[in-house]
């Protein structure tokens, strides 16, 4: 039998790769190697199988080179082999899969180191697998099992720090018993994530379930459905629960891990709904950047600019299109604005949204296309234009500058047939000297020009100045005592000046006589008394009543005594005289200020 | 000497300084104005206008300047423009008659003709005085004519021949200088509060509020001309509340026009 088998299984081998694999050698070999086991949490004691997967369209291949496992131990270097052929679009697929089973020594957190096979004369190596190993007997003291539910549900958040519009993938994970089998799951409708923009991630295949401990049991754990969420603003906000329906039942051996996730119908099974505990997550706000520039995405992006032409004729439209594409918020990006050449006509532009949500993320692109039309001939420039985006892995705006686009226009031969009857504008452009002004950017207030006040205040001062002259004027002409008192000084100085000169000539007896009107003249205008008839007693009783400082009056006695005493002294002199006229002069000049 | 000299020196270099850089702003201008209109007659109407740009910047201005302006907008298809330039240019005593003959050509190009309500005479009278005197010089008329007026009114009270006519005569003077100062002031007030503006693009709606949700008082059309408030607009800085020339009043962005 071994032999037979083995004769069969060389020949079926080689004629398979004859018949399918030979006509096809020459295209390029799609090979993958992939390791992975059972469980990756596992207790001390426990066996876990390691599956090496070689899969794609190869002709040799050897059995794995295992390395040296520290910590576990093989239990057999011979392993169980499984085989399988596909021929999908005229291309044949061969898998192999070798297993081996491990025991766990050793508690501890270790990397499975990776496994070696060589494939056609090649050597390609698995990735290392984390294990975590735990004591059986620790976790039994510690987990308290008793509270523990045999089914639930979970969501589990990439990142509960994210920034604003930043993607979060969200899994809605299903978590059960060893023992229980889940048979179909339903999602309830409507839940929400308030706060997000979300989008369904694609799910390729079937849920796989994943041995894991929880608090010392023994769970599987299938991730159902999964979701990227974009939180719209900052601040804390809570993913609301996630519900789902589930049909389970009891099996009788749940210790095959490899046992299919959707079991068969069995008499035990039931319904239930689960509901997943809301979870909250704390969104950064953005850091600052120049509006401008930022174009509202969160991600990883390339980000660029093309025209449709670089020449066309006038009329004819030009497209220029910008591009977004890679992973993040694409549906919330903007498009950027550009500083467009005058003489363009611009139209409302077009949008074109790709997303693929496969590969666990939300990736794609969006396209904004400018629909421009330029109405006259010439050269058009579109200077370049800076745009920028965060990137959350690298917590930083990335800028980007598009170059400038330049296209030329033409004149479009049609138009100017269409335009030739429509005439010329009636007027000629003015190519010669022109008078040139400089304006003020902001004119000045009427208030704040320099002349305004002095304008109006000088011809009030002028008004009220001759108003004075005029009421002055009339005084004097109808007012005799009025007149005769500011006259009075004057008419003084002139009498005194006059003594004095006839002083000189000899008439001594004269000149005192006008020293003594120029006295009493003075007082009698004064005080408004009649210019004759008076005894030098009136005018110092008159002076009396008027309070004038006794000094001032003795002196005016003193002067009045002399002016009428003068016919007595023979041998006055001009020089006396002149005494006389000094102290009249300071007494007069006394006087004024007092009456 | 010397010292007397050292005043008269600063008092030369300072004039001398003065007129000298004014004169320079022009000489530059008119080399920059030569430029432009080289590349108008090529038909490189986008360089010239970069150009025109350039001066229009420098608030150095002239009616030759607003006329090719206008002319490189027609050109390049940009009416609205093309009549707001047209517009400034009739401003401007050397252009206006080639600018009105302009904005007849352009206006039969428009393709919405609007129907205008004919102004007030206050409404004309008050424009004749904002564009053709200016409310500067009326204020100085008004001052000069009541220094005037105080003068012979005064001197009715000093002269003795026709006292009666040199009071009466005063008194009027001085009346009409107070009626022409409070007239420039007004003017001033209405040029400030109110303007001129043209609408430069192609279509927008007239709102009855400073939002895009509001209802539509009217569509406008590119070449409408609109009376700007400014003391009404001052709330909202991207809107300006506008007077259309049919009466009806109404917001529209500014974005959408030119104000003269």
């Amino acid at each position: 039998m071994r032999k037979i088998g083995k004769a069969f299984y060389t020949v079926g081998f080689v004629l398979v790769f004859v018949l399918l694999g030979s006509p096809f050698s020459w295209a390029q070999s799609n090979v993958s190697v992939e390791a992975s086991l059972s469980q990756t949490t596992i207790y001390t004691g426990e066996r876990v199988s390691l599956s090496i997967e070689i899969s794609g369209n190869f002709n040799n291949v050897s059995r794995p080179e295992l390395p040296q496992f520290e910590n576990f131990r093989l239990l057999s270097d011979n392993p169980s082999t499984s085989r399988s052929y596909s021929y999908v679009n005229g291309q044949s697929t061969v898998s192999y899969t070798y297993s081996y089973y491990l025991i766990a020594q050793k508690k501890g957190e270790y990397q499975l180191p990776p496994v070696s096979v060589s494939i056609d004369g090649e050597t390609y190596a698995t990735d290392s697998i984390p294990v975590n190993v735990i004591d059986q007997d620790d976790s039994a003291t510690s987990g308290d099992s008793s509270g523990q539910p045999d089914i639930f549900l979970k969501l589990e958040v990439s990142d509960k720090k994210p920034v604003t519009g930043q993607q979060v993938i969200t899994d809605v994970i299903l978590y059960f018993r060893d023992g229980l089998e889940v048979n179909s799951y339903q999602p309830v409708p409507g839940w929400k994530a308030e706060g997000f923009w979300k989008e369904e991630l694609e799910n390729t295949g079937r849920p796989r379930a994943e041995s894991t401990v929880l608090n010392g049991i023994r769970y599987r754990k299938a991730r159902l459905l999964q979701f990227s969420l974009f939180p719209t603003k900052s601040g804390e906000l809570e993913i609301s629960p996630y519900k789902i329906v589930v049909a389970v039942r009891s099996a009788r051996s749940g210790n095959d891990p490899f046992s299919s996730f959707f079991s068969g119908f069995g008499s035990n099974q039931r319904e239930v709904e689960l509901s997943s505990d809301p979870i909250t997550v704390d969104v950064q706000p953005l850091s600052p950047t120049d509006d401008a520039t930022y174009i509202g995405a969160v991600g990883n992006f390339d980000i660029s600019r093309s025209i449709s032409t670089n020449n066309a004729l006038v009329g004819e439209s030009i497209e220029i299109k910008t591009r977004v594409r890679g992973s993040g918020n694409i549906p919330l990006i903007s498009k950027p604005n550009y500083d467009l050449p005058e003489g363009l006509e611009i139209y409302e532009p077009q949008e074109n949204t790709r997303l693929n949500r496969r590969n666990s993320t939300i990736s794609g692109s969006k396209s904004f296309t400018d629909v421009i039309i330029a109405r006259s001939p010439g050269n058009y420039t579109i200077p370049a234009k800076t745009v920028s985006y965060f990137n959350p892995s690298r917590a930083q705006h990335i800028t980007t500058t598009l170059e400038p686009l330049t296209f030329s226009i033409d004149e479009n031969p049609e138009a100017i047939a269409a335009s030739g009857n429509s005439g010329e504008i009636p007027v000629s452009p003015i190519t010669g000297l022109a008078s040139w002004i400089v304006i003020s950017p902001n004119p000045a207030d009427l208030l704040e020009i320099w002349w305004f006040w002095p304008g109006l205040i000088i011809p009030l001062l002028i008004v009220g100045f001759a108003y004075w002259r005029k009421s002055y004027a009339e005084k004097m002409q109808t007012d005799t005592a009025f007149a005769r008192s500011v006259k009075a000084s004057d008419k003084a100085q002139q009498r005194l000046k006059k003594a004095i000169e006839i002083s000189e000539q000899g008439d001594i007896k004269q000149a005192y006589n006008l020293l003594q009107k120029a006295i009493t003249g003075f007082i009698s205008d004064r005080l408004n008394m009649p210019e004759a008839g008076l005894s030098n007693q009136d005018y110092i009783e008159a002076l009396k009543e008027q309070d004038i400082e006794e000094n001032l009056v003795k002196n005016v006695r003193m002067l009045l005594e002399k002016c009428a005493t003068i016919s007595y002294a023979p041998n006055t002199t001009h020089a006396y005289l002149k005494s006389h006229v000094g102290l009249a002069e300071s007494t007069l000049e006394k006087l004024q200020k007092v009456l | 000497m010397p010292t007397n000299r050292i005043p008269k020196i600063f008092l030369f270099l300072f004039l001398f300084g003065g007129l000298a850089s004014l004169s320079f702003a022009q000489q530059n201008a008119q080399a920059l104005f030569d430029d432009a209109n080289e590349m108008l007659q090529e038909g490189n109407y986008q360089q010239a206008l970069s150009l025109y740009q350039k001066l229009e910047g420098q608030n150095t201005v002239s009616g030759a300047l607003f006329i090719n302006m206008g002319i490189s907008y027609q050109h390049i298809d940009s009416l609205g423009i093309a009549k707001y330039y047209f517009l400034k240019a009739s401003q401007f005593e050397e252009t206006e008659q080639q600018a009105q003959k302009a904005l007849e050509f352009v206006e039969s190009r428009f393709s919405r003709q609007s129907a205008v309500l004919p102004k007030l005479p206050w409404d004309i009278a008050t424009d004749w005085l904002q564009e053709h005197i200016g409310a500067k010089n009326i204020l100085l008329i008004g001052i000069i004519t009541l220094n005037v007026g105080v003068l012979i009114f005064i001197a009715h009270w000093f002269v003795q021949a026709y006292p009666n006519v040199l009071r009466i005569a005063g008194l009027s003077l001085i009346g009409a200088a107070l009626l022409i100062i409070a007239s420039s002031f007004y003017t001033q007030y209405i040029s400030e509060r109110y303007s001129k503006a043209v609408m430069v693009t192609e279509k927008v709606s007239v709102l009855e509020e400073p939002t895009e949700e509001a209802s539509i008082v009217s569509r406008a059309y590119e070449g409408y001309t609109f009376t700007v408030d400014h003391r009404q607009s001052k709330s909202e800085q991207e809107w300006a509340y506008v007077r259309m020339s049919n009466g009806l009043y109404g917001w529209i962005p500014n974005s959408e026009i030119l104000i003269l």
